[in-house]
């Protein structure tokens, strides 16, 4: 699909505030998980700023959009979209991580706009197949008597993540019900926690087990917005089953000396900071 | 001896599953938020009727303990009622962090219906009989825990807390157990109920232990020993002030569960008198060890939970007294 280049540039934009935003909020936290919440970040841009059909004057609008941050650990850049949204001021960044902070370590449903409290890996796909049921319940039904849900769900997995059951227990059941309004998104960034993802469980083929479990799967570059946009507009459009985007992206996207590296839950010295605010400007 | 809300002779026999969905069948039909859901699950009468009238308010996601109470957390973020249903054993071993951060952290409301809990599923042995549950729920942040003792509180209590904005879990016992209480009998979440009055000593019981604490009351009258029976149906928020009030007034307790002492019901009164008013005290039910197959009779006295096992342990504890 050709998209409005205001629209590319748009995104583009957000998802450089939303890349600064999180880089204030790692330093005023003392502590953050910047590679995945960069790796993550164009994803999220492109769904709160383009395709979700959401109201942050009205963030329990019962027919919202739904996005649940599975690794919920990479925080920043979800609230800093939120933050841009206008869900709550920017000035809960600087308590982010603190005592009585609005902004919790990990995504807690306390904060406007966050759909999930996570922490626990693993857990978000089913709490996302949950919300994308209940969105077909009691709904009409279109011609070929198939319900029209009252709102879409995307759910973001980490790849390491993937290494827990439960991802693979809501894969299955949410293939069996065919659940067309849920999308998963894998934010394939290579690593997890104590090194690379090929080195501590090997999950390739990856985009081949989302498709053998059923699931209308694409995989594209997580960091190119056509693509992105391209693979939200297919998941639309192909009814019967749920819809994975396996998306390949880099940890730490965005500031280019900490790319590749596996700044996975991290301080940043001042001259981090001073690298990332250049990079970001 | 006066015994208040209870049938003359005990009524029928019915499993406690049975009778929570001869209350869900009906509660289905008027509340339309409400989703069953099932972890490979025999369905019961509620059930079969959604699966007809209302099939997508039911979904079975299979041998998936975790998901399953992560999806009804889900459903409940959307603004559902759902209620899961599968063995205990698995719904609070395997999916015990589904429960603490799925559920409960954010309070959802969510019906987590632990069937064939305790130690009294005969056939099924020690793998299945869950003996840790309520040490293991009652210390969860949000989450209500109840345990209805007979049919009839068990359906006063699905309707209740189907109407109780928040997260329950409900142990449902598996053998046919007798009707103890009269339908005037009064359920009100949090609130222990008085069956005997007495001043010799308290027995607090939970569950489907009700019924042999109740026969050890009976035995114990006939020797002049006269005892107030506690049912106390909501293990969490435990009825605190029925607890001090038995301390103070009869000095001496004596509690009843099919689950281990070690911060089950036990645990939980011996907090509360601890703090509040120290008297003897005895607890009745596992004590620190796996189950076995047996019938419920072989299964009691095994572990020494019979009417003659409670008797005793009331006399042990009035001795005690000061």
């Amino acid at each position: 699909m050709v998209y409005d280049e205001k629209v590319m540039k748009k995104l583009e934009g957000k998802a450089k505030i939303m890349r600064r935003d999180a880089i204030e909020m790692i330093k005023a936290g003392e502590s953050g998980w910047l590679g995945g919440s960069f790796s993550q970040a164009d994803i999220v841009a492109a769904l709160m700023f383009h395709h979700m059909k959401h109201d942050p004057r009205n963030p329990q609008w019962e027919n919202r959009d739904r996005l649940i941050v599975s690794k919920a650990h990479c925080c920043e850049t979800v609230y800093a979209a939120l933050g841009e949204a206008g869900y709550f001021p920017k000035k809960e960044y600087q308590s982010y991580g603190h005592f009585g902070a609005l902004l919790q370590a990990h995504t807690e449903r306390k904060a406007p706009g966050i759909e999930y409290s996570g922490g626990s890996l693993g857990e978000g796909l089913s709490f996302a197949m949950g919300e994308a049921l209940a969105a077909r319940i009691g709904a009409s039904k279109d011609a070929s008597g198939r319900p029209v849900p009252r709102f879409r769900v995307f759910c973001i997995v980490g790849d390491g993540e993937s290494n827990e059951g439960q991802v693979w227990e809501a894969v299955m059941a949410a293939s069996h019900y065919k659940v067309d309004n849920l999308v998963a998104i894998v934010d394939h960034n290579k690593f997890q926690s104590g090194g690379t993802v090929e080195e501590r469980i090997n999950l390739m083929p990856l985009a081949e087990k989302w498709r053998a479990f059923g699931w209308d799967t694409t995989e594209i570059d997580g960091h190119d917005f056509k693509q992105i946009l391209d693979a939200l507009e297919k998941a639309d459009k192909v009814k019967g089953k749920p819809h994975a985007i396996v998306a390949h992206t880099i940890k730490c996207k965005g500031v280019p000396s900490f790319e590749h590296k596996n700044l996975h839950f991290c301080k940043l010295s001042d001259e981090m900071y001073a690298e990332a605010v250049k990079a970001l400007k | 001896m006066k015994r208040k809300y209870v049938m003359e002779p005990l009524g029928e026999m019915k499993a406690m599953y049975q009778a929570y969905n001869e209350a869900m069948v009906e509660l289905v039909k008027t509340n339309e938020k409400i989703v069953l859901l099932y972890g490979d699950f025999p369905r019961g009468a509620a059930g079969e009727f959604l699966q007809k009238e209302h099939p997508d308010r039911i979904y079975d996601v299979g041998i998936a303990e975790a998901n399953l109470i992560t999806t009804a957390s889900g459903m409940a973020g959307a603004g559902k009622i759902p209620f899961t249903h599968c063995h205990s054993i698995f719904a609070v071993g395997r999916a015990y962090n589904q429960i603490r951060q799925n559920v409960a952290f954010d309070k959802l409301n969510v019906k987590i219906v632990l069937c064939n809990s305790g130690m009294l599923w005969t056939f099924m042995g020690g793998s299945h009989q869950i003996i840790e549950e309520i040490a293991a729920l009652r210390v969860i942040p949000n989450l209500v825990l109840v345990s209805p003792a007979d049919p009839v509180e068990t359906k006063k209590m699905t309707r209740a807390l189907t109407e109780y904005v928040g997260p329950v879990a409900i142990r449902l016992s598996n053998p046919p157990v007798p009707t103890i209480f009269k339908d005037a009998y009064p359920f009100e979440l949090g609130k222990a109920v008085t069956v005997t009055d007495g001043e010799d000593a308290t027995i607090i019981s939970t569950g489907v232990m009700l019924a042999d604490s109740l026969g050890a009351a009976e035995a114990l009258a006939k020797q002049g020993i006269n005892i107030r029976l506690l049912n106390m149906h909501t293990i969490k928020p435990i009825d605190e002030k029925a607890i001090i009030n038995a301390a103070k007034e009869t000095g001496a307790i004596v509690t009843v569960e099919d689950s281990s002492i070690i911060g089950g019901l036990g645990g939980a009164v011996a907090e509360v008198i601890a703090e509040n008013q120290p008297v003897p005290l005895k607890r009745i039910g596992i004590k620190d060890q796996f189950g076995q197959s047996g019938t419920v009779e072989e299964l009691k006295v095994a572990y020494e939970l019979t009417a003659k096992d409670i008797a005793k342990a009331v006399k042990e504890v009035i001795k005690r007294k000061k």
